[in-house]
């Protein structure tokens, strides 16, 4: 590997070494168990190849184990830090597959508590990446907004980052109007602190330096690579789940899909920073819009019968003991493809169902396992300090690339 | 370059205004709490923490050994055992949860049917242990005299026992 080669001319006796560096798996700035080998010439990289799988817990298997209420708890455990997120694909993707027609309400309170954890996970994107560059101001200032929306969280279902909020045809609890309105204030404060972040970095030389023209990667070697999110959208395609196959209420409110041009750093950070804009307005328009009403289907096969129906009602007592020992015994057959936004791009579920209360099959289709297979075009050709850049640009989360 | 920017740039004025804006802060009052020393955290109603079982006001055991929540639990970290009683009744004679294997996702509060298994919001029980953190069927009774009672409980039932009749009210 360590390749000899002259660089000063055949008479020089100088020669140098290609060196080989591993980076990883324990390293503070590869956000989680992530490990790189570099094969470096100087400062430059010749060559970077991932290796992944270090957070390896099988979930993929495990959940042919459960039945599918018992499923969304591991879901949470994907990307743990948009949990909200997850939980949403997941059920989305049951739902389309078993017919459920979810309440307007629980659809309304679903978009709001995506978007909440959009906030949220860029929100850590932002303070994590902007100390990995050299900025630690920016991280303190994020992690206070963080604080004020994981209480929010905490208050709506018990818990501030595995949720297990929604579940298959509605969602766990009713949220109350005094929770609608603290997070209204929230959102009516939020615009002012992201011009902060932008007055502290936006035009800030050194960060300028390290994220213009770095990590480039073009329009169309991005759909090559089946790349989404944020990533994709700042080479200047608009593709967003949302826009694409509406699911929830995105098409009843409105917002843009913000793009890059360029494609390099700086312009995957500028689309994140409007996504903060658009998800504060989504928010603010769930909550004008949201209309009274129950929040779980009313479909009786596949979803718990209320509790103090258990009960009195006979029916609905072993209907209960069959959902939860066995799970829903009258699923269909088939299979599903269903795709949401997360965060970090497009999070897809395919599910096979075999009639059984259990899936026969659980695919998850993680949008952080994508983008590290773009991290070798990223880095090759870069100086090793940009690896970090880079990384925290495409935003991954090993819990999920992993699975 | 136009002359404005060259301006701009030498007398730092992207950083200038940065700094002004942490010096502002620096004289807003902290947001930092100072947990544990100064201040005691109180999570939220409904926060999931620390199991209890639930006892009716005359302070019997609520659970009856059904051992749905044991089902339910996609950690398997229940464990009940129950023996004949008196006049052929079941007898919940062990009721133990490995809360270091517990993901706290509340799905066995949802699965009985009684609402005999609760999480409180107690989240400090550190211990040196292992031990200390198998939780037996005298403990989590204690548990609920000490982080629950009838009057919170009832709080929590009311808010936080899943699903009731009204959330499907009209249906979708
Ligand atoms: S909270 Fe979840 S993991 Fe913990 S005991 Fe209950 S069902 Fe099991
Ligand atoms: S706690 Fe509830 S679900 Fe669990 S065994 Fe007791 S009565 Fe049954």
């Amino acid at each position: 590997m360590a390749m000899e080669k002259t660089r000063l001319g055949d008479n020089s006796r100088v020669t140098t070494r290609e060196l080989t560096l591993n980076m990883g798996p324990q390293h503070p700035a590869t956000h989680g168990v992530l490990r790189l080998v570099l094969e470096l010439d100087g400062e430059t990289i010749v060559k970077c190849t991932p290796y992944v799988g270090y957070l390896h817990r099988g979930v993929e298997k495990h959940t042919e184990q459960l039945n599918y209420l018992q499923i969304i708890p591991h879901t949470d455990r994907l990307d743990y830090i948009s949990s909200m997120a997850n939980n949403i694909g997941y059920c989305v993707a049951v739902e389309r597959l078993f017919g459920i027609k979810v309440p307007e309400r629980a659809q309304y309170i679903r978009t709001i508590v995506a978007e909440v954890t959009r906030i949220l996970s860029h929100l850590l994107w932002l303070g994590t990446h902007a100390l990995d560059i050299g900025a630690m101001t920016v991280f303190l200032y994020c992690f206070r907004e963080r604080e004020k929306l994981q209480q929010l969280l905490e208050r709506l279902c018990g818990a501030r980052l595995t949720v297990s909020y929604t579940r298959i045809g509605g969602v766990k609890k009713d949220v109350d109007q005094q929770w609608l309105e603290d997070l209204y204030a929230f959102t009516e404060e939020f615009p002012m602190r992201i011009e902060q972040y932008e007055t502290l970095i936006d035009k800030n030389r050194i960060w300028l330096k390290r994220t213009k023209g770095i990590g480039v990667i073009t329009a169309e070697e991005a759909i090559n690579m089946g790349l989404s999110g944020p990533v994709i959208r700042g080479s200047g395609v608009p593709y967003d789940v949302r826009k694409f196959m509406p699911y929830c209420v995105y098409d009843k409110v409105k917002w843009e899909v913000p793009t890059g041009k360029n494609g390099d750093i700086y312009d995957r950070y500028r689309v994140r920073m409007e996504e903060f804009r658009q998800s504060n307005s989504i928010i603010r328009q769930c909550i004008e819009q949201i209309p009274d009403g129950p929040i779980m289907a009313d479909a009786p096969k596949f979803v718990l019968p209320p509790k103090d129906a258990v009960l009195t009602n006979m029916e609905q007592l072993i209907h209960h003991f069959v959902l939860i020992t066995k799970g829903p015994m009258t699923a269909p057959e088939g299979e599903i493809y269903v795709a949401t936004e997360v965060p970090k791009g497009e999070l897809g579920f395919y599910i096979v169902s075999d009639g059984t209360g259990r899936p026969y099959r659980l695919r998850i289709r993680p949008p952080s396992f994508v983008h590290i297979s773009a991290l070798p075009r990223l880095c090759e050709g870069g100086l090793v300090a940009d690896v970090i850049a880079n990384i925290g640009s495409i935003d991954i989360v090993m819990g999920e690339c992993d699975r | 370059m136009t002359t404005r920017e060259l301006i701009k740039k030498i007398l730092f004025i992207e950083i200038i205004k940065g700094l002004a804006l942490t010096l502002k802060h620096f004289f807003s009052p902290a947001v930092t709490r100072q947990y544990p020393y100064k201040v005691k955290i109180e999570p939220p109603p409904g926060a999931r923490a620390l199991h209890a079982l639930a006892k009716y006001e005359t302070g019997k055991m609520k659970c009856v050994g059904c051992g749905l929540c044991s089902a339910i639990c996609p950690t398997k970290c229940i464990s009940i055992y129950t023996t004949e009683g008196e006049g052929h009744r079941k007898v919940v004679e062990r009721y133990e949860i490995d809360t270091l294997r517990c993901v706290f996702c509340a799905l066995c509060v949802e699965a009985c049917p009684f609402g005999a298994i609760v999480l409180t919001p107690h989240f400090e029980y550190a211990g040196y242990d292992k031990g200390e953190f198998r939780y037996t069927k005298e403990r989590l009774l204690d548990n609920w005299d000490r982080y629950m009672g009838p009057e919170r409980g009832r709080d929590y039932f009311e808010r936080f026992w899943v699903p009731k009749s009204r959330d499907f009210r009209g249906g979708g």
